[in-house]
């Protein structure tokens, strides 16, 4: 990892009630990190630690090489972004983005070519003259941008931006951030709640709760392998099933859950464990016509399961399954009419070992 | 609370151009009739009155009274005094609202509610506990008069002291309001913009308050001109223009009292309708950089 644009060290802080407890995150040049976790779990006190509205009883925080624990916010050059984007509704589009370059005394007037650029940059500058009521979301979000980056941060921290739009406005401006944030180059933090945001946005992923971060690592490190049962239900692992131990050869768990018998691949996990959570994702499940040849798959997990349900989510769908413990698989709609999916009827499932994450019962 | 807005919007309503209006009257609900009704009393009870005052004065009466220098000074008196207690009341009242908008303290209940008291004391007791104070060995009279030469006792200033204590509730009220509805993550965004708190304050939190702060200044104003039972004990001379009208019934009987009453209220109106103006253009204009 190359020399990290900001580096969070082991910050407490005590806000009344609620307390950040050692809290640590680094975060390397163009790189996007999301905070996730539940509501009041110290996202927003840490992204406003950062920013500078509270003062870390402990620990440190360094932008760009520079200590900025004890300075006021103005001092730090971060781009704030708030939910529903923070414009100031009594000024212009132009003078939004103006207020970026006056507020750290880089200009003076809201017609500069300074603005003109910036607003050109993010395709805005016909709505120069409007009012952020008379704004779309995706046109707040390009003007609140462009006033962000007059101040020439060195670190973006977004604070559920999205958490107002509904579903499908969501998709649309998360796609076009991610472009922005991959062609502009500057590292971010993303607090928020919803999971897409971090598997679509970001490389890092630090899952909060209860003021403290209880995993931090790639995000697909993360969804594949969560370290306790918090993160493995906030990261939406839809099967979390108690097994217990039957034999250990190398890395290769037995594990009994009731009556079945599942192969699990657990190099890390230790060796004395006896009760374990069987972590299973959805999409992890491959579901089978019962008189379908075996795919070769030759060490893997086969068993034969009664379909309970088959929930329609739109192009996906989710098979809820009971073969003396409850499954859910999650495939395409498409594949689910292939398969002739039907309450009450049988389909073969099929598990690879390394897909199941075992956590310490 | 919002007096002004009724009067400010009951002229537009009347107008034909409100395509609104006959399509909301179409079908009304009977919630709606009754409500309407009932408002209509209140409507009346309010102009009636006023018109009346109004309509039974001549010219003639009014150009008499506004002839007399005693009527007019009185007039400028009322008015001079009210802008100064409403200057006072925003440099003073302003601030307060904004450490009440602001602050979680666990007394602020308390300190808001001492805001409102002077909105409960009878004006009278007000104006003789205010004689307390401020005599000349009250516990501000007194040493306003020994270092600043202030005297409060039949002075201006004492007018000014009167109208104020009656009538700054409105504005720390309608500021405070105006402070709690502006969005702190807006002065969070400018802070990491680059702006220090003073900054934000001046670009960002008051010109997004300014609406509120206006209409409480408005409001500070129309009560201070309207003041009569503080400022009559306090200062009786000079005459205010409600203590003039006082002596003018006293002395010569309800006509004369009633032309200089309708003067001083068309006068009223219209300044408050100007300061709304002001007011409202103000803060279409408080764009910044334009």
């Amino acid at each position: 990892m190359n020399r990290p644009v900001l580096a969070v060290e082991d910050v407490s802080l005590g806000l009344g009630a609620f307390s950040l407890r050692n809290v640590s995150l680094a975060l390397a040049p163009g790189e996007v990190l999301t905070l996730l976790g539940p509501n009041g779990a110290g996202k927003s006190v840490t992204l406003e630690t950062i920013a500078g509205f509270h003062r870390p009883r402990a620990g440190r925080i360094v932008i760009g090489g520079r200590d900025v624990t004890s300075l006021a916010p103005e001092r730090r050059r971060v781009g704030l972004m708030v939910q529903n984007y923070g414009l100031f509704p009594h000024l212009t589009v132009a003078a939004n983005v103006a207020f970026g370059f006056v507020a750290c005394g880089r200009a003076r007037r809201p017609d500069g070519a300074d603005v003109a650029r910036l607003l050109t940059r993010f395709g805005i500058d016909h709505l120069a003259a409007r009012l952020p009521r008379d704004l779309s979301p995706g046109e707040k979000q390009r003007t609140a941008l462009a006033r962000a980056l007059a101040r020439q941060p060195e670190i973006f921290l977004f604070d559920e931006p999205f958490s107002a739009l509904d579903a499908r406005t969501r998709d649309t401006l998360r796609e076009e951030l991610r472009a922005f944030l991959r062609e502009a180059a500057v590292p971010a933090i993303f607090v928020t709640h919803d999971q897409a945001d971090a598997t679509v946005l970001a490389d890092q992923v630090a899952i909060m709760d209860r003021g403290r971060i209880v995993q931090a690592g790639p995000v697909a490190e993360v969804f594949r392998a969560p370290a306790n049962s918090f993160v493995a239900d906030f990261t939406g692992v839809e099967n979390r099933l108690p097994g217990r131990v039957v034999s250990r050869a190398g890395g290769r768990w037995q594990i009994a859950i009731g009556d079945r018998l599942l192969q699990a691949d657990a190099p890390s996990l230790a060796a004395g464990t006896a009760d374990v959570f069987l972590c299973i994702r959805g999409e992890d499940v491959a579901l089978r016509s019962p008189g379908e040849p075996a795919s070769d798959l030759s060490t893997g997990n086969r068993l034969t399961m009664r379909v309970e349900r088959v929930i329609g989510l739109g192009a996906l769908c989710r098979v809820v399954l009971d073969g003396g413990f409850p499954l859910i698989a999650c495939l395409t709609r498409r594949a689910a009419r292939d398969l002739g999916l039907v309450p009450g009827g049988h389909a073969v499932v099929e598990i690879e070992p390394e897909s199941i994450h075992l956590l310490a019962g | 609370m919002r007096s002004a807005d009724l009067l400010a919007d009951a002229s537009v309503a009347s107008g034909p151009s409100r395509p609104r209006w006959p399509a909301a009257m179409a079908r009304p609900s009977g919630v709606m009739l009754v409500s309407w009704f009932l408002g209509s009393v209140l409507l009346a009870f309010i102009v009636v009155p006023l018109l009346g005052l109004a309509i039974s004065q001549s010219g003639a009466s009014l150009v008499h009274v506004a002839a007399l220098p005693e009527v007019r000074n009185a007039i400028l008196l009322s008015f001079a005094s009210a802008l100064l207690a409403t200057s006072v009341a925003a440099l003073i009242g302003v601030p307060l609202a904004y450490a009440l908008a602001h602050a979680t303290f666990p007394g602020r209940g308390i300190v808001a509610a001492i805001v409102d008291i002077p909105l409960a004391v009878p004006h009278t007791v007000a104006g003789i506990a205010l004689l307390f104070a401020f005599g000349r060995r009250g516990i501000f009279g007194a040493p306003a008069e020994a270092w600043l030469g202030l005297r409060f006792w039949g002075t201006v200033a004492g007018i000014v002291i009167a109208m104020l204590f009656v009538s700054v509730p409105y504005t720390v009220s309608a500021a405070r309001i105006g402070f709690e509805s502006v969005d702190p993550r807006l002065e969070k965004v400018a802070r990491t913009l680059g702006m220090g708190a003073w900054r934000v304050l001046w670009h960002v939190t008051l010109p997004l308050a300014w609406r509120s702060i206006a209409t409480g200044l408005i409001l500070t104003c129309a009560r201070a001109i309207s003041e009569f039972g503080a400022v009559v004990i306090l200062v009786y001379y000079p005459m205010t223009a409600p203590v003039k009208i006082y002596e003018l019934f006293l002395r010569f009987g309800l006509n004369e009292a009633a032309a200089m009453a309708t003067l001083l209220l068309a006068l009223s109106l219209i300044l408050l309708i100007l300061f709304r103006w002001l007011a409202q253009g103000q803060g279409r204009a408080s764009g910044y950089g334009r």
